[in-house]
């Protein structure tokens, strides 16, 4: 035990530094097994990143409503850095798209995952989209939530009020297809872990439904980015703590040990490109299901120059 | 390995973090030393606490326990605040030392009733000139249990009736976002309406309507986004925040002619500025902004010579005398005065961002 907490205690700094130059949230927590030394020098022989790369970001309600690891994906975005640039480029899928999966047959892509875990969810993008993934960093619902409290919260500008009366109090609740309200008002401010999540997760009454919520998914991704930077050693037992079982990476150390002199140089709000596949991109089909119907004919152009 | 692992764990373990550390109560500590001390009695909340911030010092007035958004009752005698809980909030009659005058709204749901949906949020209250009318955001037009939405719109209510006597003034749009922070003036009133924009995205604008129903008309622009509006003192100017619709929040000025906003100034773009506040002299603009890099919300003060500076004194006149025979001598050039600058009032009180201050004199 106190190895891995050791390793993480050594993994985490490399690893926030991989948040900061990817743009978005965390990483860290290889199986344990596979946790690298604290002794490795690894990151500090490794030549820097040069080269673009695309890192697959996915969020899962996984409450106890859920079994196991047979969750859906209710966020996905693709996110390609281009260091040599200072290009960040996230694109979010809709969670209802319907797609050909990679384990065969169709249907929504929030689905990839439950059927096949974090592989089956990123081999059915590559295959959908026609992009290179390099690597994918999973969190789960509470995992988001004690994230951002460890960090000490998050500023975001929320664009617009979101209320919602019926919003799932499935978190912390005993019975998790209760309800709760939600109230966030609009404007800049500092928010934590749960109306951080709140603010990400609601979407009823949004008119954009997923789409919606989708773009203040890329809000709050920033902000932790943002916030990221702020981070010292003196935080990472609390952070590594926190993030314990929420969170699963296929990044290595070696890796994110190549991104560590990106840190901190993504600091240009323009330079970050932020890509919603609402109509035209997507319709809805006008069926019970509420899919949404891809026209790839719009949407691979799109991702192929963003994602070339 | 295990040694040196858990020897680093330990040891980092044992420092103070920096990024997590939880704000402290105002009343804590004054302002910073350095600071100016601010003219009259300022009203900010924390933490669901309402302060003042009066000769320098904070005063902690109620306790932490849902208060936001004071407003003050034109006599100035009265706090009007909103009470927040989980379900529900309403505006109560505060006086000026924190103890509740009376309740104003009552949007709890009937006791019998289950359905979380039928209770209603209040924010943002306000009253008219005269006292008599308060205007708020109310989540009144539910199309429960029919629909999910809750459409946020600007309701006026007589002050000292019940809300059984509000009517909304706007539609709210029937979806997230709505009409919010009505400002009631002369012929009307102006509050920020959320709605899509013609890229697709939901951003504020500054709106006027001059009679309930009516459709209203936008004061700004789509893409400059837009909200929090401020009315100076005297009338003549309107503060506000707008983001462009990125994650930034500029602090920006424009004059007010009573129909119609000036062209936009963006006084401060380098902070996440909200809720900016006149002061009642006009002397400056108060605002919220985080004191370090994404860290909460601190009070900071900005001095009005930042964004209108006086006048350049006048050229010496002539010195009188006979005629000059020497080269003229060249003027010296005026140093150039040095920019005025923001002043953080607060090192890390983290106050409430989405609540308005209130100024009083």
């Amino acid at each position: 035990m106190s190895s891995v907490a050791g390793g993480l205690a050594y993994f985490i700094p490399a690893a926030q530094l991989a948040i900061e130059s990817t743009g978005k949230v965390l990483q860290v927590t290889p199986s344990p097994s596979t946790l690298p030394s604290p002794s490795s020098s690894a990151a500090a022989t490794v030549a820097p990143i040069n080269g673009a790369f695309t890192v697959l970001l996915l969020g899962s309600d996984d409450d106890s409503k859920f079994i196991g690891d047979h969750v859906l994906t209710q966020s996905m975005i693709l996110v390609r850095v281009v260091p040599s640039t200072k290009q960040v480029t996230m694109l979010s899928i809709p969670r209802d798209l319907f797609v050909h999966l990679s384990t065969g047959g169709s249907a929504k892509i929030d689905g990839a995952y439950s059927y096949g875990g974090a592989n089956a969810a990123v081999a059915t993008v590559e295959q959908d989209f026609g992009v290179h993934i390099d690597d994918y960093i999973w969190i789960g619902l509470l995992g988001l939530v004690k994230l951002i409290d460890a960090i000490g919260g998050i500023d975001v500008v929320t664009s617009n009020p979101v209320f919602d009366d019926y919003y799932p109090a499935d978190i912390y609740s005993n019975w998790p297809y209760d309800f709760e309200r939600v109230a966030v008002l609009a404007g800049p401010q500092h928010l934590d872990g749960l109306h951080a999540m709140q603010y990400v997760r609601s979407r009823h009454g949004d008119l954009q439904s997923d789409i919606g919520r989708s773009q203040r998914q890329q809000q709050v991704l920033i902000a932790i980015r943002q916030k990221a930077k702020q981070l010292s050693p003196a935080d990472l037992p609390a952070l590594s703590a926190a993030l314990g079982g929420e969170l699963k990476t296929s990044m290595g150390l070696s890796k994110v040990a190549q991104l560590l002199p990106l840190a901190s140089s993504f600091d240009n709000p323009d330079a970050i490109n932020q890509v919603i596949l609402a109509n035209p991109y997507t319709h809805g089909c006008g069926c019970p299901e509420t899919y949404l119907t891809a026209n790839w004919g719009l949407i691979l152009p799109l991702v192929h120059e963003y994602f070339p | 390995m295990v040694v040196v692992g858990t020897f680093s764990y330990i040891y980092l373990g044992s420092r103070q973090s920096k990024v997590a550390v939880p704000p402290e109560k105002p009343t804590v500590s004054t302002p910073r030393a350095q600071a100016v001390v601010l003219p009259g009695t300022l009203y900010v909340t924390q933490s669901g606490a309402l302060y003042d911030l009066s000769a320098g010092r904070f005063h902690q007035l109620t306790a932490e326990a849902g208060w936001t958004q004071p407003t003050v009752t034109p006599d100035g005698n009265s706090l009007l605040v909103v009470r927040q809980n989980a379900l529900f909030s309403d505006v109560y009659v505060l006086n000026r030392f924190g103890h509740v005058v009376r309740q104003v709204t009552d949007n709890a749901a009937p006791p019998r009733n289950l359905d979380i949906g039928y209770n209603h949020w209040s924010f943002y209250p306000r009253l008219s000139a005269d006292g008599q009318t308060l205007w708020m955001t109310y989540d009144g037009l539910k199309c429960h249990p029919e629909c999910y939405d809750v459409s946020l719109a600007v309701w006026s209510m007589p002050f000292n009736g019940n809300i059984r006597q509000a009517h909304a003034w706007t539609d709210g749009g029937y979806y997230t976002g709505g009409d919010v922070q009505p400002i009631p003036l002369a012929g009307g009133v102006l509050y920020t309406k959320y709605s899509y924009g013609p890229d697709g995205k939901l951003v504020g604008q500054l709106w006027f309507t001059s009679r309930a129903g009516s459709y209203g008309r936008p004061l700004t622009d789509p893409s400059v986004d837009c909200r929090s509006p401020s009315l100076s003192p005297d009338g003549t100017q309107f503060a506000m925040v707008c983001t462009y619709e990125k994650q930034v929040s500029y602090l920006t000025i424009a004059s007010w002619t009573g129909e119609t906003l000036g062209p936009l100034k963006n006084i401060i773009t380098n902070q996440l500025v909200a809720q900016p506040t006149w002061a009642p002299d006009g002397s400056g603009i108060a605002y919220f902004a985080p004191g370090a890099p994404a860290g909460p919300f601190q009070l900071w003060w900005l001095p009005k010579a930042a964004y209108a500076p006086p006048p350049p004194s006048p050229s010496p006149s002539p010195t009188p005398g006979g005629p000059h025979n020497g080269p003229l001598p060249s003027p010296s050039p005026a140093a150039a005065a040095p920019p005025v600058r923001p002043v953080q009032l607060t090192t890390n009180n983290g106050f409430d961002a989405t609540s308005t201050m209130v100024w009083l004199g």
